[in-house]
């Protein structure tokens, strides 16, 4: 009863409009006080703690920034030109290409949103200059945008590890198959509908073209070896070099000195105003003012900005995880579930809905904060495999950002391809029939998530 | 609220770059101490830690400024003007409640560490505790002291050495941050009576990207 009060009190407050972290921090405060003997100061270490006692987290920052860092336009651009050099002269190989191109940028980047924005500016205005309408073009991107969060690295996938204890390289590696499973089916979608509709294709520009957009896409494309080998080293040659932090942290400095001094996109090299790049060994000097240059003040600002309201909301999360925990919901819960006699099947639909509603109100990563706690010990009773849960949670977060009414992604792509939002929901409505049937077939196939990190980094040892 | 490129936003704006530039250049230090000089920077993930706790609280009083904390405008946004604004007061006076309490909070968790008593109440401070045991003495795992901190032996220490930085200073964070977080909900629900903002809050993470990614594409057209 009182639980059921507090997370009235949450809900409530969220619709009200009050901040998604105060609503999340202040019902777990009052809860505390009203109800147990916690004091305010305990309330006060726990915040704290949710820094101090949580290191997993420390990666979110680092993959943010390198992000930011990767999103300053030129290397989205590279990605896209490399993208349509591989399948743009498929039927509907614009949108083929667009597809890749999100997967390839979600490699980059651990959010979902910012795939969109980065790649759907382009492309969706590149699609309509071709004759695809704006509604197809807007759909593509929307769905394909969400694979942000499933191909690794995934700031969702670090939470959940961090939320629930199971490693991150694990949960990394299970996202793997899943992402270019999902991107595959998109891409099939796709053109088996050009082919009815009879979309445009573009030219075969030749593998010379082919060769010349990937040199040209290189340095952004080695950011995912760096990262992949980083953490996992290479088979046979050496372990794992970094943990998942410092790979982080390593992309970020990689993908300064890459948007700095090899694209110059941004910093002291770049040419303002179509004038041309400036040469590093002309101005020697900007290896130094990069450091304090605008654009990297900007960029890092930027992102700090954006860890700082992620992890406002995600710290308040922790607290009411501490207050879930200490109430010992979760085994109420399963007291409850086995004793109707669900199953696993049972239980994993109703994660789904439970997901799929609150994606549509929450910010994915507070969410999870939240939810995996929740299920994580009645999953464990039922059986299921913790990656295999994780896979499935983000894979609901992917589809609640693109189901209307409320989706993030819905939003953003409304705001970049400048349409209504119900637009963009209809647009979106055939793909998202192609995510559902990705997702029952995650949810109920264990072995495409759990195979890879299985298999790299050996079975995995249960501790209950 | 505030015109933007004010002073005060600069330098909150350059804190928060800064933070996160060192939390970023200490960690791939760290890297590269291992594997170029075969050696580890001991203190590094402790100190990076401590920097993010510091760049979210602090930054939180900022985000409060900008209105960029994350929430739900969507049944919100269905109202009219005149109830979008009682409902925008009415968070704003809860924001003001949850600072309010954290900051009691704060004070209590952190005046320990600096031999400062906690005060006394449940919800609300009524007055300092006058047994208290000092804890000036707790210390953080792997940080050193650097030498212009030495004063903190006798402030906090009566005079005996530090072998690692006190923990009076990490945890200097909480009621910092709380007190400006207090101050800015405060000033926020100022604003919100004088009709000068219509929210507390942003819908979603990506807002300004959107933003931008318009300009830029109108930017482009025009071209």
């Amino acid at each position: 009863m009182e639980l059921f009060l507090l997370f009235t009190m949450v809900i409530g407050l969220m619709l009200i409009g009050v901040p998604i972290a105060v609503s999340l921090g202040l019902s777990s405060i009052l809860f505390l006080l009203i109800f147990s003997d916690s004091s305010l100061a305990s309330v006060a270490q726990t915040i704290f703690e949710a820094f101090e006692g949580h290191s997993t987290l420390l990666a979110i920052p680092f993959f943010i920034l390198a992000s930011s860092f990767m999103s300053t336009g030129g290397v989205a651009k590279r990605i896209i030109r490399f993208s349509i050099a591989l399948v743009g002269h498929f039927r509907g190989g614009l949108a083929i290409a667009g597809v890749l191109a999100c997967m390839i940028f979600a490699a980059l980047s651990g959010s979902s949103p910012a795939t969109v924005v980065a790649i759907g500016s382009i492309v969706i205005a590149a699609m309509r200059q071709v004759g695809y309408t704006k509604e197809f073009a807007a759909g593509v991107i929307c769905n394909a945008g969400t694979l942000g969060i499933l191909i690794p690295p995934s700031i969702v996938m670090v939470v959940y590890a961090a939320a629930v204890e199971v490693s991150v390289g694990r949960m990394f590696l299970a996202g793997v198959i899943p992402g270019l499973l999902a991107g595959t089916m998109l891409m099939i979608g796709i053109y088996v509908m050009a082919r009815v509709k009879n979309m445009p294709s573009g030219e075969w520009l030749g593998w010379r073209e082919v060769y010349e957009s990937f040199n040209d896409a290189v340095w952004g494309l080695s950011l995912i070896a760096i990262i992949m080998i980083g953490i996992y080293g290479i088979p046979g040659v050496t372990g794992a070099i970094f943990t998942p932090t410092e790979a982080a942290a390593v992309a970020s400095i990689y993908a300064f000195i890459v948007a700095s001094f090899i694209y110059r996109d941004m910093g002291p090299l770049a040419g303002s105003d179509g004038e041309a790049r400036k040469s590093l060994l002309r101005n020697p000097q900007a290896l130094l003012t990069a450091f304090w240059h605008e654009d990297t003040r900007r960029t890092l600002f930027d992102a700090g900005k954006l860890v700082v309201t992620l992890m406002f909301v995600i710290a308040n999360a922790l607290l009411l995880k501490h207050v879930i925990t200490d109430e010992q919901l979760p085994q109420k819960i399963t007291e409850v579930m086995i004793s109707y006699g669900f199953g696993p099947v049972m239980f994993l639909i109703i994660v789904n809905i439970i997901l799929l509603i609150g994606g549509q109100f929450m910010e994915p990563s507070g969410l999870l904060v939240i939810v995996a706690p929740l299920v994580f010990p009645i999953a464990m009773e039922l059986g299921i495999d913790p990656i295999h849960l994780g896979i499935i949670m983000v894979v609901n977060m992917e589809i609640g950002m693109i189901t209307p009414p409320v989706g993030l992604n819905l939003f953003v792509t409304a705001g970049v391809a400048n349409m209504s939002m119900m637009g963009v929901v209809r647009a979106a409505l055939p793909f998202l029939a192609i995510m559902f049937v990705f997702l029952i077939l995650i949810t109920y196939i264990p072995w495409i998530s759990t195979v890879l990190p299985n298999a790299v980094m050996g079975p995995e040892i249960m501790m209950k | 609220m505030e015109q933007s490129g004010s002073w005060l936003d600069r330098i909150e704006e350059n804190i928060i770059a800064l933070i996160l530039g060192i939390m970023t250049l200490l960690t791939f230090a760290n890297v590269v101490a291992r594997y170029v000089f075969n050696s580890n920077i001991f203190w590094a993930l402790e100190l990076t830690v401590f920097l993010f706790a510091w760049l979210v609280l602090l930054g939180a009083s900022y985000a409060v400024k900008k209105t960029s904390h994350l929430g739900v405008d969507a049944i919100v946004n269905m109202l009219s003007t005149d109830k979008r604004r009682v409902l925008a007061l009415v968070s704003a006076l809860i924001c003001i409640l949850y600072a309010l309490l954290l900051l009691k909070g704060s004070w209590d968790y952190w005046a320990p560490y600096a031999n400062l008593p906690p005060t006394e109440g449940r919800w609300f401070p009524t007055g300092f505790v006058d047994n208290f045991r000092g804890r000036g003495w707790y210390e953080t795992q792997d940080i050193p002291v650097p030498f212009f901190l030495r004063w903190l032996e006798d402030a906090f220490n009566q005079g005996a050495e530090y072998e690692k930085m006190p923990k009076v200073v990490p945890y200097l964070v909480m009621p910092l941050s709380m007190s400006l977080l207090l101050f800015r909900f405060i000033q926020a629900g100022i604003a919100i009576w004088k009709g000068k903002i219509d929210m507390m809050i942003v819908s979603h993470e990506a807002e300004d990207d959107v933003d931008k990614a318009n300009k830029a594409m109108a930017a482009s057209e025009v071209k």
